[in-house]
């Protein structure tokens, strides 16, 4: 489904990416993991069209999709939830989520500016589906809250209703567990899984293993902006090679 | 009918106050869309010339001239907008000074455009004749007040139209945060144009009518001093309150200096006191205080539905116009 080759960053004189190929298969969940400064933050910029490659290959559905810009990257059907709380904060829940509707509106702009009932019948269809992308998260007794007040968990779990929001092919989550209670955590990786199922690709980076070990089909592990291996789980958690580069001081 | 009064100087007055409340809106239609202009006046001043023009050497009707002039504006506004926007956040803020700075030397040197002295005697609005039923002069000052009053509404209804759609949406969030507004499919350079040429469009409107009311105009009149008055409006008022904020900044901001008679050489003084003290103790504006009272959990039982009815009348209230600088925060 989407197929990554050779893909190299220069930062100036600084390799943040340099020469990483893999690949993602359909419905499948993959890990990224990598200490800090390895590049997986720089390899998501880099699909998602934020940052240009100097060098490489991004392929998507079989469709050369290096160098697009990034609205036409999220319209091809591959949508990036950034790692930090990165929310429009001074929006209310329920009008964040609606942002994610924003390529799917089909009617012209001067119908929904004059408000044709083809259009309102778009919004109304629109609405009622948020509601239910945030009744199933759990978010839709907060919907009227600015996104700034919620809590640093249902901040993580409202960018995932954006990102659904978006009906992506392709979900790259940058650190979905971050520094959220164990409870959370529980409920994410439940959350992922659903998603996965629906039928959505997702590439997932964390740090935290035992998060990855249960929820990945396969793990990609960088190092100094090199790929190190690849592998199921098991195989690359438990490999000598990953423990030395990154695991040596992890919980494992 | 609102707010009709007997003398023909507070009349013009009023009619001001419209009219700055017009362009003040532009302001803040740009301002939502994560864009700091300082350029409007010369967009006011574009609509005012094309105007004056059309109905002078072409000899069109108001009633033509001015959606003509409003149309002109507004590609006008694309065209310089395609280029401008392309630098978000300060440079672009600069950029619309320089803009303001070419139009004024552009209304003085252009030929037709009447040098410094501007162009004078601009035919008044026509009067509308309908054979049999009526017809409307537009030689009072009251008559005039009624047709800005009514272009009043009609900009309020367009860019209600813009902020309830969901063009309004995206305005917000581009503002907010426009990495992550374009990761989420949203073309922020083509919202951004949008949101350029549909606030200079309206500000073209308010400049053919001010051309034709006033009679006379010249490039002095459309200088950046004139931006910074209807900033000074739109803050005034509240930048989260896209429609009364302005109304209420411009009508304090005219009829209140007016109404104590202080003198025309310390007007600016007091402005200047009244702006630094409003940014320092009330950033939001005037009106925030209704919203804030109500939050604060003060109830104000009476001022309650008001509140409500103001949010209720646009789709994002409290926005920071602070916030609305282009760092992308994102990561």
């Amino acid at each position: 489904m989407l197929k990554v080759n050779n893909l190299t960053k220069y930062f100036g004189g600084l390799v943040a990416v340099n020469d990483v190929d893999f690949h993602v298969a359909k419905s499948e969940i993959l890990g990224l993991i990598g200490p800090n400064g390895a590049g997986k933050s720089t390899l998501f910029n880099l699909i998602a069209g934020l940052l240009k490659p100097t060098k490489g290959r991004v392929i998507f559905e079989n469709k050369d999709i290096t160098g697009f810009s990034t609205h036409e990257i999220a319209q091809l059907g591959i949508d990036l939830s950034f790692q930090a709380s990165t929310l429009f904060t001074r929006l209310s829940v329920l009008n964040n989520v609606f942002v994610g509707y924003h390529m799917r509106y089909q009617t012209r702009i001067w119908k929904r500016l004059l408000r044709t009932s083809s259009a309102l019948k778009e919004e109304r269809e629109f609405r009622r589906n948020a509601m239910e992308i945030l009744e199933f998260m759990g978010l839709k007794t907060i919907r009227d809250e600015l996104a700034e007040n919620l809590s640093h968990g249902d901040q993580k779990v409202l960018i995932i209703c954006m990102a659904m929001a978006t009906n992506p092919k392709l979900l790259l989550l940058d650190e979905p567990v971050a520094g959220i209670s164990q409870n959370e955590t529980k409920n994410m990786v439940k959350l992922i899984k659903k998603i996965r199922d629906s039928g959505v690709t997702i590439v997932v980076v964390e740090h935290d293993m035992k998060v990855m070990r249960s929820l990945c089909d396969r793990i990609v592990v960088l190092n100094y902006g090199r790929k190190l291996m690849e592998g199921s789980p098991k195989e690359v958690l438990e490999s000598e090679e990953v423990i030395e580069a990154y695991l040596g001081t992890a919980e494992i | 009918m609102p707010l009709v009064v007997e003398s023909p100087y507070y009349m013009h007055l009023l009619i001001m106050v419209c009219m700055n409340a017009i362009l003040a809106m532009t302001f803040i239609l740009m301002l939502r869309a994560g864009m700091i202009s300082l350029g409007i006046a010369a967009f006011w001043g574009v609509g005012a010339y094309v105007s004056a023009l059309l109905a002078m050497k072409l000899g069109l009707s108001f009633w033509i001239s001015l959606p003509l002039a409003t149309i002109i504006t507004g590609m006008v506004a694309l065209a310089i907008g395609s280029v401008l926007v392309k630098n978000p956040g300060f440079g672009f803020t600069i950029l619309t000074v320089v803009i303001g700075q070419i139009a004024e030397l552009a209304f003085a040197h252009l030929p037709y455009l009447g040098g410094y002295q501007g162009i004078v005697s601009i035919p008044p609005v026509d009067p509308i004749n309908i054979p049999l039923l009526f017809s409307i002069q537009f030689t009072s000052k009251s008559a005039s007040y009624y047709l800005i009053l009514i272009l009043l509404l009609v900009v309020v209804l367009g860019y209600t139209a813009f902020y309830s759609a969901w063009t309004g949406r995206a305005w917000a969030a581009i503002a907010l945060n426009p990495r992550l507004a374009e990761s989420k499919g949203i073309n922020t350079y083509r919202y951004r144009l949008l949101a350029f040429v549909v606030a200079s469009a309206g500000a073209g409107l308010a400049g053919s009518f001010y051309a034709h009311y006033y009679g006379a105009i010249g490039p002095m009149t459309f200088g950046v001093f004139k931006t910074i008055y209807i900033q000074i409006y739109a803050i005034l008022g509240g930048v989260g309150f896209p429609f009364l904020g302005p109304a209420i900044g411009a009508f304090i901001m005219i009829i209140v200096p007016e109404a104590l008679r202080v003198a025309k050489e310390v007007e600016p003084i007091i402005t200047g006191i009244l702006l630094i003290l409003l940014v320092l103790l009330l950033p939001e504006g005037l009106l925030s205080l209704l919203i804030r009272r109500r939050g604060a959990g003060k109830p104000l039982e009476r001022l309650a539905p008001v509140a409500r009815w103001i949010k209720g009348l646009l789709p994002f209230t409290g926005q920071k116009w602070g916030g609305a600088g282009d760092n992308a925060k994102g990561k």
